[in-house]
């Protein structure tokens, strides 16, 4: 099996704290992979760096077979990112941000228009093409991101917490349009701290918690003989049988 | 049962004012020096103007001068909830609408409040020492004493219902657009203001009666007037005066308590401004004219950015404007050089510097097609064409109409070889600090740096404009040397291809020297453009 992605013992702190305590990771191409954990893990410090979009103190990291710091031209060219948390240029329509991606890629003209007509057909945003990307919903700020992350058509795509705030609507879209993209071949890295839409969507899981790796693997194995990806989860990141005892025991009905 | 209800709206509001006002101090060191010291400002200036007030006693035409003043001042509190809409947060009625409040005593307790703080303590500085400047007589005095209490409230009610009858606008993108541009009203004001003090320190004090005439019927400033006309004996001028202005402070509260009754039971604008917003946008054709490929894109964009982004258009305007005003004022007054003109270029030279910060954290879609020097290079090369776009004729029309103004055509050719040197000398240095230097330029609020980078702010502005002015020495130099030397009119001509040039070689040399840099530094420059 080829790997899309490998990281080696990958470090990253931020003055004492230590976000990324030494990550080895091997993720399968043509899989739907899920990067969970809760938040604070490190999930967007890890896929920062493996984006490039942040420098590591230590260790390596390879995309597709390539270096992601010594060859960025063939990594840049092959990868979409969707991170979270940082802004998009929000003062230029949604189909101007995407002529723009597409243009700054490098494709041609004609092409970056004919594709931006087709995601932003696909993606439900025809009728807001023309409004100002600082004037979208949340939802709809995910799926011009995402559209931009596709629209060079990236073997691997990362993205950081890509239904995070979204409505159930756009959520239905995105997870459509990622389940075409990964059937055809290519790689799909998303992070989330969503069990259930990690279980039902990725078929390949990493466990993040305080900056480690707590678990790796196929789905299944990773979820093993507990009765649910949450389960297994809370078992992993040591957070089971912590209930809140007697205390708030004056909550709920009765005497106010 | 529950106890709030017993304690009384009014003191829960001032306290909370009280602490807020006391959290100031409990911020970061940098934040709590800025906030003490804007404190001691205003209250150093506050004192000042008193005694300048009180200085002002029996001057002739004292109450013309204070009215003035009360009038300008009310404007202020008028005009500063507009600019300033966060200023406040116990007067937002939007963090309001959950607690069980009923209007009136909401309203009482809100103004109560409203008078705890710095401005309002300023005011009544002011107000005091105008009652002071203008009063004779027991009469007077007991009458300004009550006109002080009225203005005071008048200006807080003022302000606090231009706020809940504009919060609509001011919640929306679009009021918070415009709020970034108030520190150009501001600007424009102190030339309005510098121009009239000069006329006033022309003409004298006496071209303020007829304003003031006016003024002292309209409140607040007629509370003055009042204590005004009691010293001349004119009590029933000064109670119709006063009534007036109870009678307006009345209308500004029942105002104020209609919209703030609205505004807890209607939903809020933010919401209804975004799903109504359906301005549609097409292409301008601009981009037809551009060259292709990353050149034309991100030069597309640039532009864009300078009308759409109000924090880039802020320093545009004030750019072009300085870069204007600056030699064609001194022009028309006479006492300009044809140099001046020079302030064009350097000032929108300065809109090259931190590029990648007037990106804010967008700059990652940027880095993300960034992957040789090459890229770098041709990003930055845009950047700066896109200015030169605006820049090269707007310096080169100030320029000109300096020369026309001061009738001096044969320096011309210098004025405008100097203006191209320097801009691309301003242009190679904000390339350079771009990559070197970058800070972050919150979007939100007035700042234009983001707290912790104003020393890396400093370095990558004055040092770039220090670098610029080396590197501008020997034109500089060439140009002084031509203009003493005895021959050097004959040639003073060559100063313009030869500043064009020079300017275009530095500018190259920058991007090349800049272009590494960046590309080299993209998750460095990331970070640093990702704060605040």
């Amino acid at each position: 099996m080829t790997s899309a992605v490998v990281v080696r013992g990958l470090w990253k702190r931020f003055g004492q704290q230590i976000a990324v305590a030494g990550i080895d990771l091997e993720l399968p191409a043509g899989k739907f992979i899920g990067l969970v954990g809760p938040n604070g893990a490190g999930k967007t410090t890890t896929l920062s760096m493996v984006t490039g979009l942040l420098r590591p103190d230590q260790g390596s990291v390879e995309v597709v077979g390539h270096d992601v710091w010594r060859d960025p031209v063939e990594v840049k060219a092959r990868i979409g990112v969707l991170p979270e948390g940082l802004r998009l240029f929000e003062r230029l329509s949604g189909r101007e941000l995407l002529a723009y991606s597409g243009r700054l890629r490098g494709l041609p003209g004609a092409e970056v228009d004919k594709r931006a007509t087709q995601l932003l057909d696909v993606l439900d945003l025809a009728g807001a093409q023309h409004k100002l990307v600082v004037d979208y919903s949340t939802g709809m700020r995910k799926k011009i991101g995402l559209a931009a992350a596709l629209l060079h058509n990236p073997e691997v795509l990362f993205l950081d917490e890509p239904f995070e705030g979204v409505d159930p609507v756009s959520a239905q879209t995105i997870r459509g349009v990622l389940e075409r993209y990964t059937a055809s071949g290519a790689t799909v890295v998303f992070s989330s701290h969503v069990m259930e839409l990690v279980e039902s969507l990725c078929d390949w899981v990493a466990v993040m918690a305080a900056g480690r790796i707590r678990a790796h693997g196929p789905l299944i194995e990773v979820r093993g003989a507990a009765p649910s990806l949450q389960q297994a989860f809370l078992e992993l990141v040591g957070a089971h049988g912590r209930d809140a005892g007697s205390d708030l025991d004056w909550l709920g009905g009765g005497a106010r | 049962m529950s106890a709030p209800t017993v304690t009384p709206v009014t003191s829960v509001f001032v306290r909370l004012k009280l602490s807020l006002l006391r959290n100031g101090l409990r911020q970061s060191s940098g934040r709590r020096a800025a906030y003490v010291a804007s404190v001691v400002v205003t209250l150093l200036l506050a004192a000042l103007q008193l005694i300048g007030l009180i200085a002002l006693r029996g001057h002739a035409h004292a109450a013309s001068v204070v009215i003035l003043l009360v009038a300008v001042l009310a404007l202020g509190w008028a005009v500063m909830p507009l600019f300033f809409p966060g200023g406040d947060e116990t007067l937002d009625p939007t963090r309001l609408v959950m607690l069980p409040l009923r209007p009136r005593p909401l309203v009482r307790a809100l103004l109560a409040a409203s008078l705890v703080g710095i401005g309002p303590l300023f005011t009544l500085c002011l107000l005091t020492g105008s009652v002071i400047a203008v009063a004779h007589g027991t009469m007077a005095y007991v009458v300004g004493v009550v006109g002080v209490v009225l203005a005071l409230l008048v200006c807080v009610a003022l302000a606090r219902a231009v706020a809940a009858a504009n919060i609509r606008l001011l919640t929306s993108r679009k009021g918070r657009d415009l709020a970034v541009l108030s520190g150009l009203v501001i600007a424009v004001g102190a030339q309005v203001v510098n121009f009239g003090a000069q006329r006033l320190g022309s003409s004298g004090l006496g071209e303020l009666d007829p304003a003031a005439d006016v003024l002292r019927w309209i409140p607040p400033a007629s509370a003055i007037g009042a204590a005004d006309a009691a010293s001349e004996g004119s009590y029933g001028v000064a109670l119709l005066q006063l009534a007036l202005t109870a009678g307006v402070l009345a209308a500004l509260i029942a105002v104020w308590a209609r919209h703030l009754t609205r505004l807890m039971t209607e939903p809020d604008g933010s919401t209804l401004q975004a799903a109504t917003d359906t301005a549609v946008r097409q292409s301008t054709g601009l981009a037809r004219l551009l060259p292709a490929g990353r050149t034309g894109t991100a030069m597309e964009r640039g532009l864009r950015y300078i009308w759409r982004d109000p924090k880039t258009k802020a320093a545009w305007v004030t750019s072009l404007a300085i870069g204007l005003i600056v030699p064609v004022f001194n022009a028309v007054q006479g006492t300009g050089s044809i140099y001046f003109a020079c302030f064009a270029a350097g000032m929108l030279g300065i809109l090259m510097y931190n590029q990648f910060g007037q990106d804010t954290s967008a700059f990652w879609m940027v880095a993300m097609t960034i992957s040789s020097t090459r890229d770098a290079y041709v990003e930055l090369r845009a950047r700066a064409l896109a200015l030169l776009l605006i820049t090269l004729p707007y310096a080169t029309l100030v320029t000109v109409l300096t020369a026309a103004l001061l009738d001096d055509w044969p320096r011309l050719p210098d004025a405008l070889g100097l203006s191209f040197a320097l801009l691309g000398a301003m242009l190679a240095t904000g390339a350079w600090t771009s990559a070197r230097f970058p800070y972050s330029i919150p979007q939100e609020g007035y700042k234009n740096v983001a707290p912790g980078q104003v020393g890396l702010a400093w370095i990558s502005i004055f040092g770039g404009m220090v670098a610029a002015a080396l590197l501008c020495a020997p034109f500089i130099a060439l140009t002084i040397w031509l203009n003493v030397s005895a021959n050097g009119e004959d040639w003073r001509w060559l100063l313009l291809p030869v500043g064009a040039a020079y300017g275009a070689g530095i500018t190259a040399l920058g991007l090349r020297l800049a272009a590494p840099q960046t590309a080299a530094r993209l998750p460095e420059i990331l970070t640093a453009v990702s704060k605040g």
